[in-house]
């Protein structure tokens, strides 16, 4: 035991001493959430219509009364033909949207006929579809209120246009509206615990081998399974260091962005941070012992880079999978995708999946057992340790 | 990735419960109203049952439990507690006194909550929690927004009048209407003690579940009726206010019996607007000469009618008294957009064509969505004996408000409130940040009415649409002028200069057009005596 200790110590003072490197490796966990909360920011800005929408209405005085009524909805009219005049409207944030009022609207409207008008706009501009949308909206509710007061005109009571009444009842809570933004957190959180051990694990195996400290250790009066779970313990150590960090960095970060805008919240509680990192360790586990299967199968250090980039692609691939909720059932019960899943539905709000997870979490912890004593097997072979 | 509001407001107007209240009553006697539910609601309406739907309460120890309200797709917190009918005899008759959650959306002031306080007297907030919703959508980003059926309303042992006879509205002639008998019927069917539904003993209801939710601090919005149980609030809990809006405002100091001259102004308003504007003014030049003319007929004795039922179609008779007339006026002049055909439908009766009339008299006739029991407790306890002698005069000239006085100190007679005390009718003194709204066409409560009440409050500040009638958030941007009183807790940042922008309605010139044709009418039919009296705040 105080062996396996001593290598343990060995191997994180052996990693601590490349300081550079370290930071490397948590770099990840540092910046994702900060530049996740970034972009976020920016693009709710650009998601969202703006609150004064300015588009550009040709012929308005053929419909002031529809040109009032958009303007109280927000939706205001900026004469094409002033544009240039006013020394301001340069700073007005003039939408493409045209709408363009047929001369003929009011001697149509007059005979209660369909006064035209025309909507101009890119709908595959998806920074302008929120504003259509919003456009075609509030034309409708002018529509349908017009139509209701000719009916009243009439002695009509408008509810007959009414025919059945649709009552939504959402299931969705706050927190599960919010749920592809989470799933790409929590992927992010996943993601952190690959990388961050990941530059120690090569270190540790294909670094040591090239550097010929590995032989040297070897030697020393420890068994191979002594020496595979010291660099193991070490790796998860440093895994599970990302990962506090991504956890904690998240929870300051995600609380400045503005997502009321967008309809929900995004809150990282203590609770999840707590679940999070319990579910976590396993997945350390796994990466680690993952890792540093394949730098030992590497020869040199930077085919072990090559090689892990190319590995790794498989359990983030499920943890990606997983974060859509188009992501077929099998996913729940496969390692990485499952704890996905479960952390998913706990913020969610949902009951976590417990047959799910103790079955992924299982299978994480058996794979990470195999890997290791496949290392420890591998160790054994001198192809291995001095990279024949 | 939706914008709330603008999504909302697109489908603006709606619901309202279909009750059968005492609708011949509502007609008549309806003092107030607040812009939801009242005969807007129709315009482009859908819903109309309330589905306060509760789900199986998961924990016991919750306080509230998830629940869908009608018109919200989302899902909300309900919840109830109970209270003794009489504060006095705490073990005595208990209710159940119903509230709703709309939870913020990110909740970054947990202890605040928005308490909306609905109109009336007699309407339920949580049934118009849809209209509240679309609102305060921007305040409803940080903070709940918490309704709470007034006692007597809604959920919270609801004091209704149902009507017995179930004769058609059309048909029946509200003018030969027993008050008396119809309120002493009304009495006997409820075994609550009706003097306990007044607004002071329903503010213990309010301060109650604020406690009993934990919240430190509430921004009050009171619109209509409502503005007096915020100024109530204001005197009694003031400590446990943050900011105060008021919408469509009843000072503490006169009774809204006043109401008289205020729906004569609202009328006068529309004949002006109608004047100032070329298109209006060339099509019905004799706006004012055909309503009294349809006056003058239908005083002389009521008009009879074969009519289609505007909602199921079947042959009908409409009798047409000179209340219902003026009655449908009145409630269409709350209404923007019901108000601007107003002078075709006044126009067309004059012709003796009555279809118009017809269709804005279906709107409100089966029932406002009143709770006529609890509004004659809140009425005949709080403001019948306030009449002065000059309202009295001033009802004399006012068909509608003579008539709303007679019919109201009969139901008075048999719903017998001890008067409140002088004490009640006190202006309020505070310093709580409070934003004052009135709109200038309003046929209910006039700007000047919330100037008188503004008096001894020193951190207030009065706005004045000069477009909207009543109930300005609902109508202008003065929804986001109540998110940045809440937000900053300061009125002196309040920048009201959307309040100018010309949101007017145009008069309909027949039965299908708001537009006038160029050819007839000048390009430009914009008057500008609206803009005169533009918006400010309000300077004394």
């Amino acid at each position: 035991m105080n062996k396996l200790i001593a290598m343990v110590r060995k191997e994180l003072i052996d990693a601590a001493r490349d300081k550079r490197s370290v930071m490397a490796g948590l770099y990840y966990a540092i910046g994702t959430p900060l530049l996740m909360c970034g972009m976020f920011m920016v693009l709710i800005g650009q998601l969202t219509s703006p609150e004064d929408l300015n588009i550009t209405i040709q012929k308005a005085q053929n419909a002031p009364d529809l040109v009032r009524y958009l303007g109280n909805k927000g939706i205001n009219a900026v004469d094409p033909d002033s544009a240039e005049k006013g020394p301001d409207i340069k700073d007005i944030d003039i939408k493409d949207i045209t709408l363009i009022i047929s001369d003929d609207y009011a001697e149509n409207m007059a005979k209660a006929k369909p006064a035209e008008v025309i909507l101009q706009a890119d709908n595959s501009n998806e920074k302008l579809q929120k504003s259509i949308q919003r456009l075609k909206r509030e034309l409708q509710a002018y529509n349908a209120e017009m139509g209701s007061l000719r009916l009243i005109a009439r002695g009509v009571n408008p509810q007959v246009m009414q025919s059945i009444k649709v009552n939504v009842q959402d299931q969705a809570t706050p927190d599960s509206r919010g749920g592809m933004i989470l799933g790409i957190a929590i992927f992010t959180m996943i993601y952190s615990v690959f990388i961050s051990g990941m530059n120690l694990a090569i270190d540790t195996s294909a670094g040591e081998r090239e550097r010929n400290s590995l032989a040297l250790m070897l030697s020393h009066p420890i068994s191979t399974r002594q020496l595979v779970l010291g660099k193991v313990i070490a790796v998860t150590t440093f895994a599970l260091l990302g990962l506090i960090l991504i956890l904690l960095i998240s929870k300051v970060a995600y609380a400045f962005v503005p997502w009321q805008e967008l309809g929900f919240s995004i809150n990282i509680s203590t609770d999840f941070m707590a679940l999070m990192f319990a579910i976590g360790i396993p997945v350390a586990l796994l990466a680690s012992t993952l890792q540093l299967f394949v730098s030992f199968m590497a020869k040199t250090f930077k085919e072990a880079q090559s090689y892990l980039t190319m590995v790794l692609f498989v359990p983030l691939a499920l943890s990606m999978a997983a974060s859509y909720n188009i992501a077929p059932d099998a996913l729940q019960w496969l390692p990485v995708s499952g704890q996905q899943q479960a952390l998913m539905d706990f913020i969610k709000g949902k009951d976590i999946p417990m047959m799910q997870l103790a079955v992924s979490s299982a299978a994480t912890i058996i794979i990470s057992i195999a890997l290791m004593l496949g290392l420890e097997k591998m160790l054994k072979s001198e192809k291995v340790v001095f990279g024949l | 990735m939706v914008n709330r509001k603008l999504v909302s407001k697109a489908l603006t107007m709606q619901r309202r419960k279909p009750t059968v209240y005492s609708t011949r009553w509502a007609m008549i006697l309806c003092v107030l109203l607040s812009p939801f539910g009242n005969i807007n609601a129709s315009l482009a309406s859908d819903t109309n049952t309330i589905s306060a739907e509760k789900t199986t309460v998961i924990n016991s120890q919750a306080k509230t439990s998830p629940c869908y309200l009608d018109g919200m797709a989302e899902q909300l917190q309900c919840g109830q507690i109970t209270v003794a009918e009489n504060p006095a005899k705490p073990d005595g008759t208990q209710i159940d006194i119903h509230f709703a959650i709309l939870p913020a959306i990110k909740n970054t002031h947990p202890n605040e909550a928005l308490l909306a306080i609905a109109g009336g007297p007699g309407q339920s907030a949580v049934e118009h929690a849809a209209g509240f919703d679309r609102l305060l959508s921007k305040v409803r980003q940080q903070r709940d927004i918490l309704l709470i059926d007034q006692r007597g309303t809604g959920q919270s042992n609801i004091l209704n009048c149902e009507d017995s006879s179930v004769t058609s509205t059309l048909a029946f002639d509200d003018e030969s209407i027993d008050m008396i008998a119809e309120t002493q019927k009304c009495l006997d069917q409820t075994t609550a003690d009706i003097t306990q539904y007044g607004s002071e003993t329903a503010l213990t209801d309010f301060e109650a579940v604020r406690t009993y939710l934990g919240y430190n601090k509430l921004h009050l919005y009171g619109v209509s009726y409502g503005t007096r149980m915020a100024q109530l609030y204001m005197r009694h809990y003031p400590e446990a206010l943050a900011t105060v809006t008021i919408d469509g405002v009843v000072p503490m100091q006169q009774s809204v019996l006043a109401i008289g001259s205020a729906i004569e102004r609202g009328f006068q308003l529309l004949i002006r607007d109608c004047e100032n504007n070329t298109a209006c003014q060339q099509q019905f030049p004799e706006l004012l000469a055909d309503f009294t003319k349809v006056n003058e007929r239908l005083a002389k004795s009521p008009v009879t009618e074969k009519v289609k039922d505007p909602l199921t179609n079947e042959p009908s008779t409409f009798l047409l008294t000179r209340s219902k007339f003026v009655g449908a006026v009145r409630m269409a002049l709350y209404t923007p957009a019901v108000r601007a055909l107003l002078p075709h439908a006044i126009h067309q009766a004059a012709n003796e064509d009555y279809q118009a009339i017809l269709g804005i008299y279906a709107l409100s006739a089966d029932g406002v969505g009143l709770a006529m029991g609890m509004h004659a407790s809140v009425v005949c306890g709080e403001d019948i004996h306030r009449i002065t002698e000059q309202m009295r005069k001033d009802a004399k000239e006012s068909y509608v408000s003579a008539n709303m006085i007679d019919g109201l100190e009969q139901t008075c007679e048999v719903w017998k409130m001890p008067p409140v005390d002088d004490d009640f009718s006190q202006p309020i003194n505070s310093d709580l940040p409070t934003l004052l709204l009135s709109g200038e066409l309003d046929p209910a409560t006039p700007p000047n009415w919330a100037a008188l009440a503004k008096k001894q409050m020193t951190n207030a500040k009065h706005l004045i649409s000069p477009f909207a009638t009543h109930g300005v958030a609902a109508q202008t941007c003065a929804n986001d002028l109540i998110a940045d009183l809440v937000n900053s807790n300061s009125v002196k940042d309040i920048d009201a200069s959307c309040l100018e922008k010309d949101i007017r309605r145009s008069f309909y010139l027949n039965a299908n057009t708001v537009e006038p044709q160029l050819a007839q009418a000048a390009p430009s039919t914009d008057d500008d005596a609206a803009s005169q009296n533009a918006t400010g705040t309000d300077k004394e």
